[in-house]
């Protein structure tokens, strides 16, 4: 049994090159075909991952707590009193988590005014828990006290997106006055200096987003009671489920000893999925598109494949009928055949994964550059892209791609052996 | 976060939202005995408060789930297009003041020295933590233009006999309010309640008037509170302390200089 199979392989592999030029272009469709499969995955792959690199490190974390009143309305006054910030940093001693104020304001430099969205960070924490800071354009991400303005009046520094500066027309060092109802219902204002100008973040922020310091917050708000939102970065970033349960005992336990007050509503912790659902979505989306998409490619790649043996069987049908007449089980028969598909096949995926991961790992390391004509990168589903668009190489998925493809390939192979069992040996040999 | 502050003419507020409610007739009404009643009450209601140049002090007391602040303001206004206000009180909020020439707003900020001018999208935000919003000032001046109004109940009505009048919004009016409804009380046509209803015919908000008090022969009310419908315990109350009419005021009294210096 063994060494008759051992012995069709020999035979299939001797038939195949018969016809190398037939063969060798049902092996290019194929291995192309893979190759764009391949391709395909890395480069949505390289997307997904820069997404949930947008949509954690950037500025969400891997898990936020807020309000109950502030999920729901941004409630300026659901705000978690600070001992909740020093006891996350106890129940998650591995953890970064970097606390945040917010508030609705108007902008106004020179001539235009425009609404903002007033964010307040610790500039020690916000670091280490998230790349917010870091993705400066151009001017220094400073936080805090900064040079008066000309007639002489205090000013701190703030951060602002890209396209609040581009529309507002602000530079690094420029004035920008900021009005606001504050906590006790008077008007909070004040005068800031521009430190730096952000890359983009995400749509909202690039347009809105004004950064400053906690304490800069503090007195233009007239709200010091707590933060809120905590940004928590964790160690393990595939496994939130843990870190989130931690955290929630805690909140339960901080609540049953000092209780918040009730218009706020409850503390609630969130994973990233949660917060940005369609991110989540998406990248469910677009796993189950790489399988579609690889399957329709692989499949017009094996019509390839179908013919070179529906060929193969037909042109061998005299040759087939003497084997059957000497003995031969038709079966054996449709195992060669079916050899034959498979020995094309396995060329196919080795060449192809070679090939496809060769050119993947170029995407990798070098991407695709649009710099020269979108220097600010693209926007997609509210999201913004860096301008050189990188692959990433799941070894998995070139695994998979394989698999699909020799699957398809065997698939279309069964018509034609099936053919060779219908062989009448009489009426072949004739 | 939809909180704005807003610079706003307090003055005009309370009073002129509704004087305004019901000028829209005066000129192309057909001449009929109901339409003469709609533009009588427009004309009283108009000069109620204002007259055509006013000065005036009050105070505006504003109650929140979160907070509880009262100001005291001072408030100039002459026709319907130019008013002037500025905070005197508490301390912290000194010298704030607001100017509204036309339909627009500019707030002057003592703290900062600057003058900021309030763009449309921010019109929809509150003034001063109170529920007035800045469009409440700026729709004043298009209130005429913005609705059709008309009697719609003469009669008693909890005891006392009253006009009713019903504002509605013309088509292509640029407004918040479906439908606006104003009473009158019939002997003295002081006001004394106008409801604000969203488009889809639900009451928005109240506005009560009292403490009426003769100036110039009218009875004027010299109290109003605005009522949110969806935050019963929340509510603004504006009181004149002192109001004085046909005080000689120039237009480029109301000017952003005099926004600026005016303290």
């Amino acid at each position: 049994m063994t060494s008759n199979l051992a012995m069709f392989v020999f035979i299939a592999w001797r038939n195949i090159w018969r016809y190398p030029i037939r063969s060798l272009l049902t092996v290019f469709a194929l291995a192309g075909g893979l190759i764009i499969v391949i391709l395909y995955s890395v480069l949505l792959e390289g997307m997904t991952r820069q997404m949930v690199t947008y949509a954690t490190d950037m500025s969400t974390g891997h898990l936020q707590l807020h309000r109950r009143a502030f999920i729901d309305d941004q409630d300026l006054y659901a705000t978690l009193p600070w001992s909740y910030l020093n006891a996350a940093e106890t129940a998650l001693p591995a953890a970064s988590v970097a606390p945040r104020l917010y508030a609705a304001g108007l902008a106004s430099a020179q001539a235009s005014s425009t609404g903002v969205l007033i964010k307040a960070v610790d500039a020690a924490r916000e670091p280490r828990a998230t790349r917010l800071l870091d993705s400066v354009r151009s001017g220094t991400a400073e936080l805090g006290p900064a040079s008066d303005s000309t007639d002489g009046l205090p000013r701190a520094n703030v951060v602002v997106g890209t396209q609040l500066a581009k529309n507002l027309k602000l530079q690094v060092d420029s004035e920008l006055i900021l009005v606001t109802q504050a906590a006790d219902g008077s008007i909070g204002n004040g005068l800031f200096r521009v430190a730096a100008i952000l890359k983009p973040v995400d749509t909202a922020f690039d347009r809105t987003g004004v950064l400053m310091s906690i304490d800069t917050y503090q007195s233009l708000m007239s709200l010091d009671s707590g933060f809120h939102e905590l940004a928590v970065k964790t160690p393990d970033a595939e496994n939130l489920g843990t870190g989130q349960a931690l955290l929630q005992q805690t909140l339960e336990r901080l609540a049953r000893e000092q209780p918040l007050d009730e218009l706020g509503g409850a503390a609630v912790v969130r994973n990233w999925r949660e917060i940005n659902p369609t991110i989540s979505d998406m990248l469910k989306l677009s796993q189950s598109m790489v399988v579609v998409i690889g399957f329709i490619v692989v499949s017009l790649a094996s019509l390839g494949m179908l013919n070179t043996m529906l060929m193969a069987v037909h042109e061998r049908t005299h040759e087939f009928g003497i084997l059957l007449a000497i003995g031969m089980k038709s079966r054996w028969l449709m195992v060669m055949v079916l050899i034959e598909s498979f020995l094309l096949a396995l060329i196919s995926a080795a060449i192809g994964a070679a090939l496809g991961t060769w050119l993947g790992r170029y995407l990798q390391t070098h991407g695709i550059d649009f710099s020269g004509t979108m220097p600010d990168g693209y926007d997609w589903a509210g999201m913004s892209f860096e301008p050189v668009m990188r692959g990433y190489l799941d070894p998995g998925h070139v695994v998979n791609a394989c698999l699909i493809m020799t699957l398809v390939a065997m698939l279309s192979s069964l018509l034609p052996s099936w053919r060779t069992v219908r062989l009448k040996p009489a009426e072949v040999m004739r | 976060m939809k909180r704005d502050w807003a610079a706003a003419d307090v003055a005009a507020t309370g009073g002129k939202l509704l004087k305004l409610a019901l000028l829209p007739l005066c000129l192309l009404a057909p001449v009929t005995a109901v339409a003469l009643e709609v533009d009588e009450l427009i004309r009283h209601m108009d000069k109620l408060w204002r007259g055509n140049t006013s000065a005036a002090v009050m105070t505006m007391t504003v109650n929140t789930r979160r907070y509880q602040r009262t100001m005291t303001m001072e408030a100039w206004s002459r026709g319907k297009d130019y008013s002037l206000v500025v905070v005197r009180k508490p301390i912290k909020d000194k010298d704030v003041a607001t100017l509204k020439v036309e339909e627009n707003i500019w707030n002057y900020l003592p703290k900062i020295n600057r003058v900021t001018k309030i763009p449309a999208s921010m019109m929809s935000g509150s003034w001063m933590g109170s529920h007035f919003t800045n469009d409440d000032l700026v729709k004043e001046s298009t209130f005429e233009d913005d609705y059709a109004s008309s009697i719609t109940f003469e009669g008693e009505r909890g005891g006392q006999a009253i006009y009713e009048i019903t504002a509605i919004p013309n088509p292509d009016a640029a407004v918040v309010w479906g439908k606006v409804i104003i009473n009158f009380e019939q002997t003295s046509l002081a006001p004394l309640q106008a409801l604000y209803f969203d488009e889809e015919g639900l009451l928005v908000r109240t506005m009560t008037f009292d403490q009426a008090r003769e100036i110039d022969g009218r009875l004027t009310p010299m109290r109003m509170r605005l009522q949110p419908e969806d935050k019963p315990e929340e509510s603004t109350t504006i009181i004149y302390e002192k109001i004085d009419f046909d005080v000689p005021l120039e237009a480029s009294f109301f000017s952003l200089q005099n926004l600026k210096r005016r303290r």
